[in-house]
């Protein structure tokens, strides 16, 4: 165990997971107390703590914060092991590690002080633009460093997911923040009107595709078929999902354009490249579950592969649920409403928070060399995010089906049915009173998994023992 | 499927020698996202910037300009959108007075100025866009900022009180400055407008500024389709 350590930097790893912890509170709470500001107003507590401000800290910190955190603790994690090489470069990494950090807590003071470009997902002024850049950068060079310094000669498909988010990531993120600076705190795009509006969702989509969907592929390619100790179902099935993924995916941004001043073919090609997205999607949510099918008696006892299962259950209902809104019609019910906001969540508790947790879970107890503290309190986390999500994403469905179809009720006259406006929210407000009990469960099971992970913590050294539950309880039993 | 057999087999032939050689995997997978990036990005931003302003369309003032910062600020865009759809309903609703005509729906010219655009996403509140026409008080809208509840009740809206308090006076060099960038990116400000600034703003606050600049939405091309008619 010991000359394994030595090959590999793990420190890395353990900086960037627990980043992930401390994000995910900083994230999740925000979440949980702007879901209340929805139903109760006087919890806008101004001028800092509105949910203007707090809705663009509660999303950079849940994408950027927590989902990067993830996604550099695993690509550290996965890179080294999967080119049999360590890191390239140690002190980068580390560079990498703090700049990051710097970084995301200069982003939690900045947004609720009203500093924002009000592009969404990219609200962070360009100083700030500028640090992202200059570690993204490092990261890259020593990532790409150590893929092109490997002793295994085949990327595996893992690899391949993050490689793709690292290419692609800089290329929107670059594009999207070009402005002109009018002081240290302000700046506006170069880009106007329909056209900025074009450029955005590309960007915007393409998060959803290169931050929040191919690296946790890549986690669920490498995690999944360590931890039930079987190879992918199908090598041929990778192959085709992910080049057509990769090549789909960034042509479906005009589908948050539908009926806007956005040239109609545009909005077209974006529609039809949207619904066209749908199979690489299932292509990966497919060789998720068959790879998954071949351990399936274990499903009942592990609540780290429960978390999986349930995490391509929602990957591949979120990647359902998507094209069917970028149709037209469709989305001329559900654009603007609540609707989108439990699609979304969908994917980001569902997937991303799933397949995080399951990554954490696998991670922990190995990185610092313990076992889990308690798998009982793994299971109940699992059992109340699931729950928390179902709540969340039902009462948003609701919410969002009923607030679109009260728009357009029209009477007998032709006249609004709904046109006092406060009638709608007034209507609104049980459904949103549900979400944020679902959000406020979700956060239980992440404080769970915390004391859980903290426990383990302490106990590191003891020696990690891989125990298959299956006999543990029979054990127990016969004991 | 032996035609998609043959097709797999085709495919993975090459990928998989890319799959041993790292700088020809990444070439080839910046290649296969840029296709639909240029696709996406360049022939729009040709068409879109020929786009000719609705005549009548002007660029916001100084006091309209540090509104729409102040706007900017608190993250109004998060709850208002500021793009009518070309449905009935929507028209009807966010159209009330029809000042736009039969077509009261969002047109490409009205967004010209506009760096960064503030269409939003979520409908939480009603939309702005044309914000001028449905609601033309200003002593409604300072009711309305300061609290909600005071002219919708049950809104669930934040107050914002201290945005026309003393202590939120604006600062004439700021917006300024703010204008000069905007010229930087072709927003058409004339010496004149910038030297103006200091007597548009004196005195004014950041609530009063917001109230301007939500009186500014729609106003030019309301009073455009008003003379045409």
């Amino acid at each position: 165990m010991s000359s394994f350590e030595q090959k590999y930097n793990d420190g890395i790893v353990k900086g960037f997971l627990l980043s992930a912890l401390v994000w995910g509170i900083a994230s999740m709470l925000v979440g949980v107390w702007i879901a209340f500001q929805m139903v109760y107003p006087e919890l806008n507590i101004g001028p800092y703590f509105t949910f203007g401000r707090l809705r663009p800290l509660h999303t950079n910190a849940a994408i950027f914060g927590f989902a990067l955190s993830i996604i550099f603790a695993t690509g550290y994690h996965t890179v080294q092991r999967l080119c049999r090489v360590r890191i390239w470069s140690d002190k980068l990494a580390n560079l990498h590690l703090v700049l990051y950090n710097l970084t995301i807590i200069l982003a939690a003071i900045t947004l609720p002080l009203g500093l924002s470009q009000s592009k969404e997902y990219a609200e962070l002024e360009w100083p700030l633009d500028l640090l992202i850049v200059v570690w993204f950068v490092i990261f890259i060079v020593n990532y790409f460093g150590t893929i092109f310094t490997r002793e295994e000669k085949q990327l595996y498909v893992a690899l391949w997911f993050y490689i793709a988010s690292w290419v692609t990531i800089p290329i929107l993120f670059i594009v999207n923040n070009l402005s002109i600076p009018v002081s240290w705190i302000k700046s506006y795009s170069v880009f106007a009107g329909v056209f900025d509006a074009n450029i955005q969702w590309w960007y915007g989509h393409n998060a959803v595709a290169f931050v929040l969907t191919t690296p946790f592929l890549g986690l669920m390619y490498y995690y999944l078929p360590k931890h039930i100790k079987q190879p992918i179902y199908s090598h041929r099935l990778s192959i085709i999902h992910f080049w057509s993924l990769i090549f789909i995916y960034i042509w479906a941004g005009p589908h948050h354009l539908l009926y806007t001043p956005l040239p109609d073919w545009l909005q077209t090609t974006g529609m039809v490249f949207s619904i066209m997205l749908w199979m690489p999607s299932w292509g990966g949510m497919l060789n998720g579950f068959l790879t998954l099918t071949q351990a399936k008696e274990k499903i009942k006892t592990d609540a780290t592969l429960k978390m999986m299962l349930v995490g391509v259950t929602f990957y591949g209902m979120s990647t359902f649920e998507g094209p069917l809104l970028s149709i037209r019609s469709v989305s001329g019910l559900g654009h603007n409403t609540d609707w989108i906001i439990g699609h979304v969540h969908g994917g980001t508790l569902g997937w991303v928070g799933m397949m995080s947790f399951a990554a954490i879970y696998y991670l922990v107890p190995r990185i610092w060399n313990t076992n889990l503290y308690s798998e009982r309190l793994a299971n109940f986390h699992f059992w109340v995010a699931t729950l928390g999500i179902l709540l969340y994403i039902v009462s948003m469905w609701v919410s969002g089906i009923t607030e679109g179809s009260m728009w357009r009720a029209i009477d007998s006259t032709g006249a609004l049915k709904y046109p006092n406006w406060v009638q709608i929210t007034e209507t609104l407000k049980p459904y949103r009173l549900f979400r944020g009990i679902g959000g406020a469960l979700y956060f239980v099971g992440l404080i769970t998994m915390i004391y859980n992970v903290i426990r383990t913590i302490r106990t590191s050294g003891d020696g990690f023992k891989e125990i298959d539950l299956r006999v543990g309880l029979k054990e127990a039993k016969a004991q | 499927m032996n035609w998609f057999d043959k097709l797999l087999d085709w495919f993975s032939g090459f990928t998989e020698q890319w799959e041993k050689h790292g700088v020809k995997f990444t070439a080839y997978t910046t290649v296969a996202i840029l296709i639909g990036g240029i696709f996406e990005l360049v022939p729009p931003f040709f068409l879109t910037k020929t786009a000719e302003p609705i005549a009548g369309t002007k660029p916001y003032n100084a006091l309209e300009l540090a509104g729409r910062d102040i706007y900017q600020r608190e993250g109004c865009n998060n709850c208002h959108t500021q793009m009518v759809r070309p449905f009935k309903w929507e028209v009807d609703r966010f159209d009330p007075q029809h000042s736009y005509g039969k077509d009261g729906y969002s047109k490409a010219g009205e967004f010209v100025y506009d760096h960064p655009f503030l269409w939003g996403s979520k409908r939480t509140g009603p939309d702005l866009a044309h914000e001028s026409q449905i609601q033309p008080s200003a002593e409604w809208h300072k009711t309305h900022l300061i609290n909600p509840r005071d002219t919708a009740k049950g809104s669930i809206m934040p107050s914002y009180p201290w945005l026309f308090e003393e202590s939120s006076t604006l600062d004439a060099t700021d917006i300024a400055n703010h204008m000069k960038g905007l010229r930087k990116v072709g927003v058409p400000y004339t010496d004149e407008d910038i030297a103006s600034v200091a007597t548009l703003v004196s005195g004014k606050t950041e609530g009063d500024a917001l109230v301007a600049y939500l009186l500014k939405l729609g106003k030019d091309t309301a009073e455009l389709s008003k003379n045409l008619q």
